[in-house]
């Protein structure tokens, strides 16, 4: 039992929280507004992610196509580390860092070795990649098996047609994993998922998604027409596809990176929280003893509390995935409970600090904003008490 | 490095206080209720060798972290009894903190002994005089634990704390409780009592700060052990209640509740480890890490017993079933200890760089 860092994650900790502080907190508005990072800034961020391999910011997007078995015994714990402090920087940044993105998993772990080298092969290359994931469509969220779009074989190539949205880097991918199905009347059993390169003809970019918030992460919509791809496109051939084992090694994926949504949104709320705090230090507490104002008291210790136990179930998914041991039930109770926790901790702030909150620079205002999706994305609120309750009811 | 392993040793005392309390609490909890716990039930428990199991090793305790452990399991047994088993209760907390090696090691062999019972008395105002080289302490004390009959007494007066005999103060009432009854509870009072200035407990107020933390870090791991509890029975019975040709579990909104109240009491457990081992490790960041601990248990523990209560429906409120017990029993554990509302003061005191609040300063909370 123990709740410290190492030594190695507190210096990570500690130089990722000067980044966070110098580099992206002053240019977090700015990319906000204008909708994107930018691109000499993307190439310095990808650079970076490359010094750490398989750790660091890297997060949801680690270029580290190493197998998990060979990966350091801490790597998920220490991940959690450097994820909230990139958060508590700006969260859509983590989201932009170039590499394989949410792609790279569904590849590591259905792919054959040619599939692997030639995928990962890009992210070795000079210049700015991107790989992504391309599950969610119009008519199919949460319920993932419902997809609707289409894979035809003809020949040694197949055909793809449907709509894909909501696509992180979607449109300046170098590749997008695709999800589709053979026959709707299969459910799980008739999905495949294919990597469709960028410029593949009858592949497009449908629009640009105009969020709520994390609006300097790139959603997009994505179109696939009569789109023809080699069989060698095919995530693990078909070999892989006897039976529902393929896409359930897919959906294995959110064991890890759930409880790196969670910390994520962690992060951002200790900002909202932080500046909370400092907002009262300066216009409330004068001289006056705190009783004065018990309820901002109640509301800072709160949110203190909130965000501590929030922190702690997310590592606890993360411990327990470094350890080998399933942690399904664990990581969807991380992401469910800080989600949570963390639009609660944002919205007190926004309460304490009145007019102020809402004033762009304060930050606050878009943190709010920022955090509303975490309890939607990577499985909304609702779908992670789904997995709990099944778990519990076994 | 983050780790919410247990060591084998603190697995092997988890298993034997759970049987012990599966096997012993929680059967008798109705009786244990009705006519407090029995000598021979203590005895049983100062057997596992546990009673002072909450102090630093160099006491010969375990830790707060494998007591937090242990006090879970008890509750989840029985909370009435995880307080009133641990007869002791406070007072070893109080001397290892307050006092000096000479005094915790003078005193502490006193409540290493089978039945022994010690008190930390708080709530009430008593004063304290100087007579030449003693003191004179006079006053009487509220909602004291073991209060009806400890062998030593921790008192606080004016701003001072003091060990004494328990013979030296005289037991009152015992307080008429609608949860936790088979904790005893009384008011004691003291009237021209010397008290040598040798049993003045000295510890400054980080000292103090800390006592009242690992109070807190106590109370929040049985709040964790009645969560814990009350969410287990509710899994079971809600799965086997049928209603609408299906068990009620496999409604969505029940289906939701029970992974509501996994989730607290999965955090307040997080938590509470956390402060134990923070205060293990020394210093004021437990102090902290106890506050928010206790907040989040005594919340959680809440919300959890009060949603078994309601999955059980009618059943949840009758006798014949222990969650109407168990959430009158969080209640009662959350104001025997510090306050939320203290709590509260702490952290943000914490926080904002005005000190950490104490009950002296502001409210005034029953602290036993």
């Amino acid at each position: 039992m123990e709740f410290r860092l190492s030594e190695s994650q507190q210096q990570l900790k500690e130089m990722i929280h000067g980044f966070a502080h110098s580099v992206l907190r002053p240019m977090s508005l700015e990319a906000d507004r204008a909708h994107r990072l930018p691109d000499d800034f993307l190439a310095k961020l990808g650079m970076m992610a490359r010094a750490f391999p398989g750790g660091g910011a890297a997060g949801l997007t680690a270029n580290d196509d190493a197998p998990v078995a060979k990966r350091s015994s801490s790597q998920h714990r220490t991940t959690l580390v450097a994820s909230e402090e990139m958060a508590w920087g700006d969260a859509a940044v983590i989201l932009s860092i170039p590499g394989p993105g949410l792609g790279g998993p569904p590849v590591r772990f259905m792919g054959t070795p040619e599939q692997k080298e030639r995928y990962f092969a890009v992210f070795k290359q000079p210049g700015v990649h991107f790989g992504a994931y391309g599950l969610t469509e119009p008519g199919a969220g949460s319920d993932v098996a419902g997809i609707a779009t289409t894979c035809r074989k003809d020949g040694d190539h197949w055909v793809l047609d449907g709509r894909k949205c909501y696509i992180t880097n979607g449109a300046r991918a170098d590749w997008v994993v695709i999800f589709a199905t053979v026959d709707r009347a299969l459910g799980r059993a008739g999905h495949r998922a294919f990597v469709v390169e960028k410029g593949t003809p009858g592949f497009s970019v449908g629009k640009i998604e105009d969020k709520m918030g994390l609006r300097a992460s790139e959603t997009a919509e994505l179109v696939l027409e009569g789109c023809r791809v080699h069989e060698r496109h095919l995530l693990g051939g078909e070999e892989h596809y006897r039976g529902s084992e393929g896409f359930m090694g897919a959906m294995k994926t959110f064991d890890a990176t759930r409880p790196v949504v969670g910390v994520m949104a962690v992060g951002i709320a200790r900002a909202a929280h932080e500046v909370m705090v400092d907002f009262v230090k300066q216009n409330y507490l004068l001289s006056r003893p705190i009783p004065r104002y018990g309820a901002l008291a109640a509301k800072i210790a709160e949110g203190a509390r909130l965000l501590d136990a929030a922190r702690l179930m997310c590592w606890r998914a993360a411990w327990m995935a470094d350890e080998g041991i399933p942690n399904a039930k664990e990581a969807s109770m991380a992401k469910a409970y800080a989600a949570r926790a963390a639009m609660k901790v944002a919205s007190d702030a926004m309460d304490v600090m009145g007019a102020h909150g809402l004033e762009e620079s304060h930050l606050v205002e878009k943190w709010y904003r920022d955090l509303k999706v975490f309890d939607i994305f990577e499985g909304t609120a609702q779908i992670q008490r789904i997995v709990i309750a099944r778990r519990l009811l076994k | 490095m983050i780790s919410f392993a247990l060591s084998e040793e603190q697995q092997a005392i988890q298993e034997t206080v759970r049987r012990f309390a599966t096997n012993e609490l929680r059967p008798r909890a109705r009786e244990l209720e009705q006519s407090g716990v029995p000598a021979a039930l203590r005895r049983t428990f100062h057997d596992l060798g546990l009673a002072l199991c909450d102090l630093p090793e160099r006491f010969g305790g375990l830790g707060l972290a494998t007591a937090a452990l242990v006090h879970e399991e008890l509750a989840f047994g029985d909370p009435g009894a995880a307080v009133a088993l641990f007869g002791p209760h406070l007072a070893p907390s109080a001397l290892v903190e307050l006092g000096d090696e000479a005094q915790a090691t003078r005193w502490l062999s006193r409540l290493d002994r089978p039945g022994a019972r010690g008190a930390v008395a708080w709530n009430g105002a008593v004063t304290a005089k100087r007579a030449g080289e003693d003191w004179i302490l006079d006053g009487e004390k509220r909602f004291v634990v073991n209060g009806d009959g400890a062998d030593v007494v921790v008192v606080f007066a004016d701003d001072q704390a003091f060990v004494v005999e328990g013979s030296a103060v005289t037991p009152g009432r015992r307080a008429a409780w609608g949860a936790l009854q088979a904790v005893p509870v009384a008011s004691l009072s003291l009237a021209g009592t010397r008290v040598a200035e040798a049993n003045r407990l000295r510890g400054d107020r980080i000292a103090l700060a800390r006592f009242f933390a690992r109070a807190q870090v106590m109370a929040a791991a049985r709040q964790v052990g009645l969560a814990r509890a009350g969410f287990e029975f509710a899994l079971a019975y809600t799965q086997e209640r049928t209603a609408f040709g299906q068990p009620i579990a496999q409604f969505q909104s029940v289906s939701f509740d029970l992974a509501e109240m996994a989730m607290e009491v999965d955090a307040a457990r997080c938590m509470v480890w956390r402060a134990a081992a923070e205060l293990d490790a020394g210093g004021t960041s437990g102090v902290f890490a106890a506050a928010k601990a206790a907040m989040q248990a005594n919340q959680g523990a809440w919300r959890v017993a009060d949603d078994a209560v309601q999955l059980l429906g009618g059943a949840g409120y009758i006798r014949d079933f222990p969650v109407e017990k168990w959430l009158r029993d969080t209640k009662a554990l959350a104001v025997l200890g510090q306050v939320d509302e203290v709590s509260q003061q702490t952290v943000a005191g914490g926080l904002l760089e005005t000190g950490i609040a104490f009950p002296l300063d502001a409210l005034q909370p029953v602290v036993t």
